[in-house]
């Protein structure tokens, strides 16, 4: 099941928008990075998302869909 | 064509092979662990064993990984002696490999409690990958748990037991959680996130002996005789290095390896990065340790650099990040929080605390509890070695503004 708790994008300078979806479960197969594995800028944009009220800006992050988050929940990113 | 040997395959071990190759892509890589699995996620196998992640993301690189590199990977092989004259290391099958340069990243094995039956059935440690898969099924099939460590690998039983159902008391020594880092106000923030999973800290307390039945443990017995029922326990009391297949040779060794910012030991040729190192710490001025994942990827990374280049190259320069994730409200520390001379903290909310560790006047650590959004402000001040000890006020403020800081003196 699939619960979305915040749905923010931008557009970023290679035309992509990213969603953040929180998720109960992740697949098998599924790309999996905790939070102590972003590097700092990353973790400051994943938190101000978060937060709320702020875009999550993907330039210059490594963020890919696909990926689960795992932080205080399992966020995946989504390409919109 | 140099031979490189790396004994151990976590995060330092893997990032140094991977690192070497790139810088070195005639050179022979051989990579030798004890473990039954290539490299796979350490940090995220507490979510396994809490019943929320399946394995198979945990895994990193499959065996494939290491061949397509040209890196010789031997898995279930361990190392009995290195004699750094000869420049060999010495496997349990009677193996010689030879060496022209060393990496140690063997990291360390969970101390065991030393009282009676600390090793009887359902009385867990938690290191490997096999540890948490363990652990899991253990917790699944518990009703009461035990938990003993107040630190940060602690913290992860309970969030088992939590996550798995189970009834918790977690023994701690003293009268809060990681008292080394946190005060009475900014634990308690702690003690409530633990409560609400079901698990209740127990202060000035710990484990004398374990109770069993037929090898199962059954309680953990406190020092004032206190029996605390249990069919699942977590011991956690810190990590014993990985040196003793090291024996007798000359490595100058201080709870840990010591190597200089270059990853080098006292031994010529010889290098160590991970968990297992005293590393001389060029923020903060002094050896140090740190445990953390991009900690030991990026020594590993800056061992690599200097091993290919046989010289010293890149020193390592890191400011590390600590998260637990098992609860409501985000907690970091980053640094090192427990050291310095002068600190800082403030309580915003019932979920929200802060404290800022000092030395000479710079910032070398600290704790965010609930808001991490001021964790990049004051790893940057940490970076730029900024005097601000005498501008706490600032760093405390719920939003932090470094323009509100007095700009940087000449020195």
């Amino acid at each position: 099941m699939l619960l979305l708790v915040i749905l923010m994008a931008t557009t970023t300078s290679a035309g992509r928008s990213l969603t953040l979806r929180r998720v109960d479960t992740v697949a098998p197969n599924a790309a999996v990075r905790h939070i102590d594995q972003l590097d700092d800028r990353t973790l400051e944009r994943f938190y101000a998302a978060l937060e709320g009220g702020r875009q999550l800006t993907a330039t210059g992050t490594d963020l890919e869909p696909g990926t689960v988050i795992v932080a205080t929940d399992y966020y995946r990113v989504e390409a919109v | 064509m140099t031979e490189y040997v790396i004994i151990g395959d976590g995060i330092s071990g893997s990032s140094a092979a991977e690192t070497l190759r790139e810088e070195d892509p005639e050179s022979s890589i051989t990579v030798i662990t004890d473990e039954g699995e290539a490299l796979y996620n350490r940090i995220l196998i507490k979510e396994h064993a809490k019943g929320k992640l399946p394995e198979a993301p945990i895994s990193i690189h499959e065996e494939d990984w290491y061949a397509e590199r040209d890196i010789e990977l031997s898995l279930n092989t361990h190392v009995t002696g290195v004699d750094t004259d000869e420049k060999v290391v010495h496997t349990h099958e009677g193996d010689e490999i030879g060496y022209d340069k060393l990496l140690i990243a063997t990291g360390g094995t969970p101390t065991q409690l030393p009282v009676d039956d600390s090793d009887a059935e359902g009385i867990h440690h938690f290191w490997t990958f096999q540890d948490a898969r363990k652990i899991r099924e253990s917790a699944e099939a518990a009703e009461k748990g035990v938990i003993v460590g107040a630190g940060l690998l602690g913290i992860d039983f309970a969030a088992v037991c939590g996550a798995q159902g189970v009834e918790g008391k977690y023994l701690m020594r003293g009268d809060r959680w990681w008292r080394y880092a946190l005060s009475s106000e900014g634990a308690e923030i702690m003690h409530e996130g633990m409560r609400e999973v079901g698990v209740e800290p127990v202060f000035d307390s710990g484990v004398d002996r374990f109770e069993t039945d037929d090898g199962q443990v059954v309680a953990a017995i406190d020092p004032d005789g206190e029996r605390h029922e249990c069919d699942f326990a977590g011991v956690a009391i810190g990590l014993t290095f990985n040196t003793e297949y090291l024996g007798d040779i000359d490595l100058e060794q201080d709870n840990g390896i010591v190597v200089d910012q270059y990853m080098q030991t006292n031994l010529e040729d010889v290098y160590a990065a991970g968990d297992i190192t005293r590393f001389y710490d060029v923020l903060l001025g002094e050896q140090a340790q740190n445990g953390s994942w991009g900690s030991a990827k990026e020594q590993g990374r800056i061992a690599g650099v200097n091993m290919a280049a046989d010289d010293e190259a890149e020193e390592f320069e890191w400011v590390s990040s600590y998260s637990i994730t098992h609860f409501d409200f985000p907690f970091l520390s980053f640094g090192h929080p427990t050291l310095g001379d002068d600190h800082a903290e403030r309580k915003y909310s019932d979920t929200e605390w802060r404290r800022i560790a000092f030395k000479d006047g710079k910032v070398v650590g600290g704790v965010l509890i609930g808001d991490l959004a001021p964790q990049s402000k004051l790893k940057q001040l940490m970076r730029e070695q900024r005097d601000v000890a005498d501008q706490k006020e600032v760093l405390l403020e719920e939003t932090v503004d470094l323009d509100d800081l007095a700009p940087p003196q000449e020195q």
